[in-house]
């Protein structure tokens, strides 16, 4: 061990490497209900060659290496399951390169999601970003890495569908470009090169994002936020089909929650809209409100709450402390947006059945071609007996997931054997072989996507 | 185990210039001067407490001194220590004999089965008190103890000698050592610990008490002056390049017949 | 160690992690924790300390000095209490100290910390230097013992004993006597206000000092009290009301700043320079005191004031308070957050970093220092900057 640590710090320095328990202690820690494991070494690099030279050792070493970003997947995606060395990215967070022309940014994997939004509205404001909701520590390596949705999901997709390029650390040390930054151009566009289908989606068991090439979008002069509300969830779907068909809106979130009590058995819609004049904006509204929700609004089955300016950005989350308790997870699924009426029925049964105030969430991504549904499970982490009925609901919930028809979005280890288990067989043999391919010692991320079995 | 830790109270003298000598120029001018327990003392204290706290047993600190000699007791009481016990006498006469009979007279009294000293004192350093007492009380002793490891009726020590030795022991208790600094790190004491520490007990006694009467303390050593070292031409500050002040350097240390 | 016995048991445990903590109010840089900006390691940040402290009160962990060190690495700075979005976020800083105090009680503490209390304890300030010696920087200033004058000038720790805050010290005496100011001294009398000892986790000793400062300061009849130290002003502001502080007290920028406006002081001297204002912690986020030191700043002809981008509640600290300036944890590198200050300065193009607290002085001056930057950029006191414009040399 001792030798290991000596060459960590070779690479990254001494201060940069720890074996103290408390640092131990605290990175072998999930946010959520996940068990904690203790790595071997906690490690926190600064350049791409330093992460080569950590990869290379621990492929020497046969030491597990599992990247962690802001550590909010809430999934156990960055717990050491196998001991090794925790690798955290953060001091690799430099924003390298802002092409307005072009729109995009270039930035280091550990460019945190708030640092983007600030850095955009300081020096280049008619520009911005898919943010995605999460505490703003949470970074764009991470967020991408597990196809991650923001504040742009409706009409622009996954913000793992914005990147034109990556380059990526590979398992056995090697360091790949993916896009146009691949033969020498810049870093414009992903395709027609051969893309990266490989490192997104996979949990970091296949290689460590080092940077992104992330597309930006107009970034309006006004910004705001419409609320409203319809009483029968079967209503969701049909509301969601026609807020797309106009085109005039961006993100569009249904949700519904048992907290506040007047806000139960409701869904609520966030619908935002941006504009470069009171002209546009006017325009918008009237599209939305007067004809794609006229209907509903004259004939009382749904409820026009408001506009206001201005958004959140970062958005600022409290959801953890709900129960005064520290810690919440959630099963977040990609489902079709029909499933909305059941996903939210069931979940409600789930939480009351746990004893935990229900709430869920479903955000449009693309133009309706899916949303995102999550239920949100708030604990006590002072009170195991509250985190064991959270466990258990999150696991009924995976179970919910699959059986409505969806897929669950950056499973925890529970989901992960559900979906592999209903992988088809020459797809999971594929991926066995690329797994095997890319990372022959099995150190990358090992515990989480374990495909190699 | 029950062991007995001999404290004295010493000025701060962090400050050189702090140093003034009184009047009858056979003491320091104390006003405007704090203290505190001496440094090797504090060791030897914490060493105590440390054992204390893993074998159990009881820990007296004793001290000679006068009244102001209280608050060094406070600080032992508030480190761990069960009882505190000052010999009400005047110790400016400094010497260690004297003090190491007072001592011997009331370690004693009380059952032992270790005895502790710092090294040295801060002021004086004489160093002689704790192989005085040992030798008094006829009890094996050994001193500058950098590392101490206590067992039911023995300890392991290792003490330091030149050049980084170290040469180790086995005593069968009870026995006597005197503790050098750096041998743990000695905790510290709140103002909240010293409060708490006022409910402990702490005795005082006169060496008439102890049955040690004035004809019995007569120095065999007796203190005539005390005086400030006279002052030296100062130091030659040596400027320039870093070429030029090593070859001034070279020449200055060659001319002084250091090589 | 006992979870149970701990003050904040209750709510110890209701921080995830989040990290928003970390950020600045302005959201420009994930490193406003001056600890985490050090070390750049989970446990530095404030949410790894409250699981820290957690984690060994309920034995899940020992203690060690590492974990004393990550402990003690906090500056008091209040950035993380600002920016925490969560009910329980008042009590962020309590939560630390409290755990500081825990260790402080078990006698366990860094030897630097150790240093540090006992010194006070010993000769009223943290340096452990003479008590005799605190009001030597009084020579030939001609300022005089307090004495039923209407002020009394608080000078502090640093100010009186470290070499470069004297100047300062001296600096702002000479402005109070040309604006015609009647304030006196207590020189050798004066004992450290405690805000850092209070900071530190000792409470006790925080009580002695306090206690005996308001009754030093009542039995002398002082009504109105003027700090050079930000760090003063907050342990007389917000902590000494509850032992019956019998008089008020202000920060020197604010009496500066109503001064000029009373037309008390000439500043048409000028002073000619780019000026970039680093605001200290006690004074801006601990006690929301921003534009004082700016107003004074621009009433003197000739001064271009830039800002930093991390300015106001979102200063980055210094890395001086929590004791930092003497017991240095976060020293030593080129991520000491005095260092990261000092390039945020020199990169605003301004040739003097101003500053308003005599730990911010020493911190950054020396930072400037180490980063090579002399002949670019000076550090100096508000107080100085009049002076010059006062034409006072």
């Amino acid at each position: 061990m001792d030798s290991i640590r000596q060459a960590l710090a070779e690479i990254v320095g001494e201060e940069q490497v720890s074996t103290h328990p408390e640092e131990l202690y605290i990175y072998s820690f999930d946010l959520g209900t996940t068990e904690p494991h203790r790595p071997d070494y906690a490690v926190a690099p600064r350049t791409t060659e330093e992460v080569q030279g950590i990869v290379k050792l621990a492929n020497k070493e046969k030491i597990p290496v599992v990247p962690l970003g802001g550590g909010l997947s809430l999934a156990g995606l960055a717990v050491p399951f196998k001991g090794g060395i925790a690798l955290d990215l953060k001091r690799m967070d430099s924003i390298i390169e802002v092409n307005e022309e072009a729109r995009y940014a270039v930035v280091e994997c550990g460019v945190s999601q708030a640092q983007m939004c600030s850095y955009l509205e300081r020096y280049h404001p008619t520009l911005t970003h898919s943010e995605p909701g999460a505490p703003g520590t949470a970074t764009i390596g991470g967020n991408i890495a597990i196809h991650g949705q923001g504040d742009l999901a409706q009409p622009y997709g996954f913000n793992s569908d914005m990147v034109n390029g990556l380059e990526v650390v590979l398992p056995t040390g090697e360091v790949c470009r993916f896009g146009s930054c691949a033969i020498g151009a810049s870093w414009f566009t992903l395709h027609p090169l051969p893309d990266l289908g490989l490192f997104l989606g996979w949990g970091g068991t296949t290689g460590i994002i080092t940077k992104i090439s992330l597309r930006l979008f107009p970034c309006k002069k006004i910004r705001g936020v419409g609320l409203f509300v319809v009483e029968d969830e079967e209503l969701v779907p049909e509301v969601m089909y026609k807020l797309t068909h106009t085109q005039m809106a961006e993100d569009i979130i249904a949700f519904s929650q048992a907290i506040p009590p007047f806000t139960s058995g409701l869904q609520h819609f966030t619908i935002n809209l941006a504009a470069d004049s009171e002209k546009e904006l006017e325009f918008k509204q009237e599209i939305i409100w007067d004809d794609a929700l006229g209907e509903y609004i004259r004939s009382g089955a749904g409820g026009f709450l408001g506009f206001s300016r201005g958004l959140d950005r970062p958005v600022v989350s409290k959801t953890s402390d709900w129960r005064k308790g520290g810690g919440f997870e959630y099963v977040g699924s990609i489902m079709p947006i029909e499933k909305y009426p059941e996903c939210y029925r069931r979940g409600r049964e789930i939480s009351e059945r746990h004893g935990i105030p229900y709430t869920v969430l479903g955000r449009c991504i693309g133009i309706a071609h899916a949303m995102m549904f999550s239920w949100t499970y708030a604990f006590n982490r002072a009170d195991p007996e509250t985190v064991k009925q959270a466990r258990g609901a999150l696991h009924e919930t995976d179970d919910l997931v699959l059986e409505l028809g969806g897929t669950i979005w950056k499973p925890g280890l529970y989901g992960q054997k559900l979906v592999v288990d209903r992988l088809d067989p020459n797809t999971l043999n594929l991926m066995k072989k690329v797994k095997q391919l890319l990372d022959p010692n099995g150190i990358m991320n090992p515990g989480n996507w374990e495909v190699s079995r | 185990m029950d062991i007995i830790a001999c404290i004295k109270r010493v000025p701060d003298t962090s400050e050189a210039d702090a140093i003034k000598i009184d009047s009858s120029q056979r003491d320091i001018e104390k006003s405007g001067l704090a203290f505190k327990i001496n440094d090797w003392d504090e060791y030897a204290l914490e060493a105590a407490v440390q054992i204390k706290e893993k074998l159990g047993g009881t820990l007296t600190a004793v001290t000679v001194g006068s009244q102001e000699w209280n608050d060094i007791l406070r600080r032992a009481l508030a480190m761990g220590a069960d009882t505190g016990i000052r010999i009400d006498h005047d110790v400016a006469s400094e010497d260690p004999h004297i003090v190491a009979l007072i001592l011997k007279t009331v370690i004693q009294r009380l059952p032992y089965d270790l005895v502790l000293f710092g090294a040295q004192s801060e002021d004086f350093g004489s160093g002689q008190l704790g192989a005085m007492v040992a030798e008094m009380l006829g009890i094996p002793h050994a001193t500058l103890a950098v590392s101490l490891e206590a067992r039911e009726n023995k300890v392991h020590i290792s003490r330091e000698l030149e050049a980084g030795t170290l040469e180790s022991y086995t005593i069968e208790l009870p026995a006597l050592l005197t503790i050098h600094t750096g041998i743990n790190q000695p905790r510290y004491i709140s103002l909240g610990g010293i409060k708490r520490a006022m409910r402990k007990e702490l005795q005082v006694m006169s060496p008439n008490d102890l049955g040690l009467s004035v004809d019995m303390l007569i120095p065999m050593v007796k203190l005539e002056r005390l005086e400030l070292p006279s002052k030296g031409k100062g130091a030659e500050l040596i400027t320039g390049a870093p070429e030029e002040a090593a070859e001034q350097m070279a020449k200055t240390l060659k001319e002084a017949g250091i090589f | 160690m006992n979870l149970a016995d701990y003050k904040y048991a209750d709510i110890i445990h209701r921080c995830f992690r989040c990290g928003y903590c970390k950020f600045p109010v302005n959201w420009m840089d994930a490193n406003n924790c001056p600890a985490y900006a050090r070390f750049r390691m989970e446990t530095y940040s404030c949410g790894g300390r409250l699981w820290l402290t957690r984690a060994w009160l309920s034995g899940e962990i020992d203690w060690s000095d590492h974990l004393a060190e990550i402990l003690y690495s906090c500056t008091a700075c209040k950035n993380c209490e600002v920016k925490c979005p969560l009910g329980f976020s008042v009590d962020i800083l309590n939560m630390i100290i409290a755990a500081k105090a825990e260790m402080v009680e078990s006698g366990r503490i860094l030897s630097s910390v150790k240093e540090f209390l006992e010194n006070i304890q010993r000769q009223g300030n943290p340096y452990g230097h003479s008590r005799v010696k605190r009001g030597e920087w009084l020579e030939g200033t001609g300022i005089e013992p307090y004495q039923g004058h209407d002020f009394l000038y608080y000078v502090g720790c640093v100010g009186s004993y470290d070499a470069r805050a004297q100047e300062v010290a001296r600096a702002l005496g000479k402005v109070l006597q040309k604006a015609g100011v009647s304030f006196g001294v207590l020189g050798n009398d004066e004992n450290c206000d405690g805000n850092e000892v209070n900071k530190l986790g000792e409470e006790t000793l925080f009580e002695m000092l306090a206690e005996e400062n308001v009754a030093q300061f009542k039995r002398l009849g002082i009504q109105k009290v003027v700090t050079l130290s930000p760090h003063s002003y907050n342990a007389m502001k917000n902590d000494y009301p509850r032992f019956n502080r019998g008089f008020d007290v202000m920060h020197y920028t604010q009496l500066l700043e109503s001064l000029l406006s009373d037309g008390r002081l000439d500043v048409s001297g000028g002073f000619d320079a780019a000026v970039t204002y680093h605001d200290p912690c006690f004074l801006g986020r601990w006690n929301d005191e921003y534009e004082a030191a700016r107003n004074v700043l621009a009433a003197i002809p000739g001064i271009q004031l830039i800002e930093m981008e991390r300015n106001r509640d979102s200063t980055l600290c210094c890395g001086g308070g929590g004791g930092n300036f003497y017991i240095d944890l976060l020293g030593g590198s080129e991520r000491s957050p005095a260092r990261i200050r000092v390039r945020e300065a020199h990169a605003t193009k301004a040739r003097i970093l101003a500053v308003a607290c005599p730990n911010c002085l020493t911190m950054l001056e020396d930072a400037v220092k180490a980063e090579g930057l002399e002949e670019e950029l000076v550090v100096r006191d508000v107080s100085e900057i009049v002076a010059e414009a006062c034409g006072i040399t």
